[in-house]
């Protein structure tokens, strides 16, 4: 059964319409980034590194990456703990009570950001948590977990009990049995979950936007500049942020791909 | 064992102490904050449905609510009418090809959100890449204005941002349809026409359905993007929720708002699941 070459034409086209759509804004100030803007417009004329130059003067920026990658850092290692322990506990039996968990964690997932936020906002207000590096933290952890958990579940679904078993009959402990037998199992899951946490919390901004004292974080701090106006320098930014991502993905892609997709590539 | 005893013990009480504290408890105190009410900058923790009452008598905030609602619908119409087209090819391709477009089309979701609104904001402008192609091409001779700074805008460029939300459940339902019955129907002597219509598009309704349901939910809450392109006229009732713990300073009213901002969610989520596929849970 052939399909009409007109039909095949027209899909054809409106894939190139929605990649160029998705991938317009990302390539635009990546490109723009090598060249002078004055006034507003672009100078074709000579490609430079100026607005890389900049870069390296402008602290504020400097800062906020710092910032970024302590939030992201410590709430992948948070969201990695806490959802490793959550998954074995909710793996290890049904309960009413494990279920319960399970859509306590998956709310701030299906939930728009901004009321993950505010409610964060108001809640560290009243137990009189002071807005700062901790409250992003606990922000962005709460945010990741519900993916964290469920690429760990998913994995450990996937061993099956009888390894535990023998595990336990063969007379190891339950650290041993953890140590040796399941984290072994559950490195590459892990680490794609981790690359990916991290890559949320690098770019997360409406709940960071709300629960930030006076701290900046990199999309925070891009939002103020371009609230304020254009600097060039943000085009540089711009370029360096969407290549760290794009390292970042392929490795996450690489650890979470399932074995069959990668087998068609072979 | 007695240690072990003890870490386990340890450990079961984190997994459910940490998520009931941070976000158990922050979205019942949420709840119940909608329900305080403010004096001039004083905080008044006594229940009162005052907040509620404001939102249905005040003229200005079902107005606001409404216009976001038809926002977002059309965000999720424009998002399917795309993405529709672009599942059902990808979908017609085979092994590696297929999966690489995929991979392709998903990637953008993870690059910084800020930058892609705001290179979209500078392509749409009155000065803008769009308007000065339009007038080197010699179609028009003024910058067009209607998607510059007001709820068009916000339209265009939540559909942009939300466009692979679309693509991916409407792919997976197109791919659950068995291959047998599309051979089924060419052998019965449907046309390709009388195929898709009467078989690949009733089957892959369902992902249409929880594609909608899911850009419908991420725009609605979205409040940054009609900040950034809407203007003074783009309002959305996320702009007016995340106002009153800004300048406005009402934290009880605004959080009256987003408790109905929620219930409108669970209204999206409970259709999507009840009549939508297999729930993608991507992000």
């Amino acid at each position: 059964m052939k399909r009409h070459p007109l039909a095949t034409l027209l899909l054809t086209l409106v894939t190139v319409v929605v990649f160029v759509l998705l991938y317009g804004p990302i390539f635009i100030p990546i490109v723009t980034s090598f060249f002078t803007v004055k006034y507003g417009a672009v100078d074709w004329s000579q490609a430079n590194l100026d607005a890389y130059a900049k870069l390296t003067e402008n602290e504020g920026v400097i800062e906020a990456v710092e910032n970024t990658l302590i939030v992201g850092l410590s709430a992948v290692a948070a969201s990695l703990i806490l959802g490793t322990v959550i998954a074995l506990h909710c793996n290890s039996g049904k309960s009413r009570a494990r279920s319960l968990l399970q859509f306590i964690v998956f709310m701030p997932f299906l939930m728009p950001p901004i009321i993950t936020g505010l409610s964060l906002l108001i809640f560290f207000r009243e137990v009189e948590i002071d807005r700062s590096m901790l409250t992003i933290i606990i922000g962005h952890t709460v945010f990741v977990l519900a993916l964290v958990y469920r690429t760990i579940l998913v994995r450990l679904q996937g061993i099956g009990f009888s390894m535990i078993e023998a595990s336990y009959d063969l007379g190891a402990s339950a650290p041993q049995t953890f140590f040796y037998v399941l984290l072994p199992n559950l490195k590459s899951a892990l680490i794609g979950a981790g690359v990916l946490a991290f890559a949320l919390s690098f770019d997360e901004t409406m709940i960071t936007i709300l629960v930030t004292g006076t701290q900046n974080t990199l999309p925070i701090r891009l939002w103020a500049m371009m609230r304020l106006g254009f600097t060039p320098d943000i085009n540089a930014l711009v370029a360096i942020i969407l290549a760290l991502t794009t390292v970042l993905v392929l490795v996450a892609a690489r650890y979470l791909i399932p074995k069959e997709f990668a087998g068609a590539e072979a | 064992m007695t240690a072990d005893r003890i870490w386990h013990r340890l450990a079961v009480t984190a997994a459910y102490g940490l998520p009931v504290f941070f976000i158990l408890l922050p979205l019942c105190g949420f709840l119940l904050y909608s329900l305080f009410w403010v004096q001039g900058t004083e905080l008044h923790y006594d229940l009162t449905l005052v907040n509620y009452r404001r939102f249905f008598t005040e003229e200005i905030y079902i107005p606001v609510l409404r216009q976001t609602i038809v926002l977002c619908l059309e965000v999720a119409m424009l998002c399917i009418g795309f993405g529709y087209p672009v599942a059902y090819f990808l979908s017609s391709l085979k092994g590696r090809k297929k999966y690489t477009l995929l991979m392709l089309l998903l990637v953008p979701l993870l690059m910084s959100y800020i930058i892609k609104m705001y290179a979209i904001r500078s392509i749409l402008g009155g000065n803008g890449f769009l308007n000065r192609t339009l007038i080197a091409l010699g179609l028009i001779d003024q910058p067009l204005t209607f998607f510059v700074f007001n709820l068009n805008a916000v339209l265009l460029t939540l559909s942009v941002l939300l466009l692979p939300f679309a693509i991916l459940p409407i792919f997976l339902s197109l791919e659950r349809i068995p291959k047998n019955l599309l051979e089924a129907s060419a052998d019965l002597g449907g046309s390709n026409r009388q195929t898709f219509f009467r078989v690949i598009l009733p089957l892959s309704l369902p992902g249409v359905i929880s594609a909608a349901a899911f850009v419908f939910v991420l725009a609605i809450g979205d409040f940054l993007t009609p900040q950034m392109v809407g203007g003074q006229s783009g309002f959305t009732f996320g702009r007016v929720i995340y106002s009153q713990f800004g300048t406005a300073f009402n934290w009880p009213f605004g959080a009256a708002l987003s408790v109905i901002l929620v219930a409108l969610v669970i209204v999206a989520i409970a259709v999507g699941t009840r009549f939508g596929g297999e729930r993608a849970r991507v992000r």
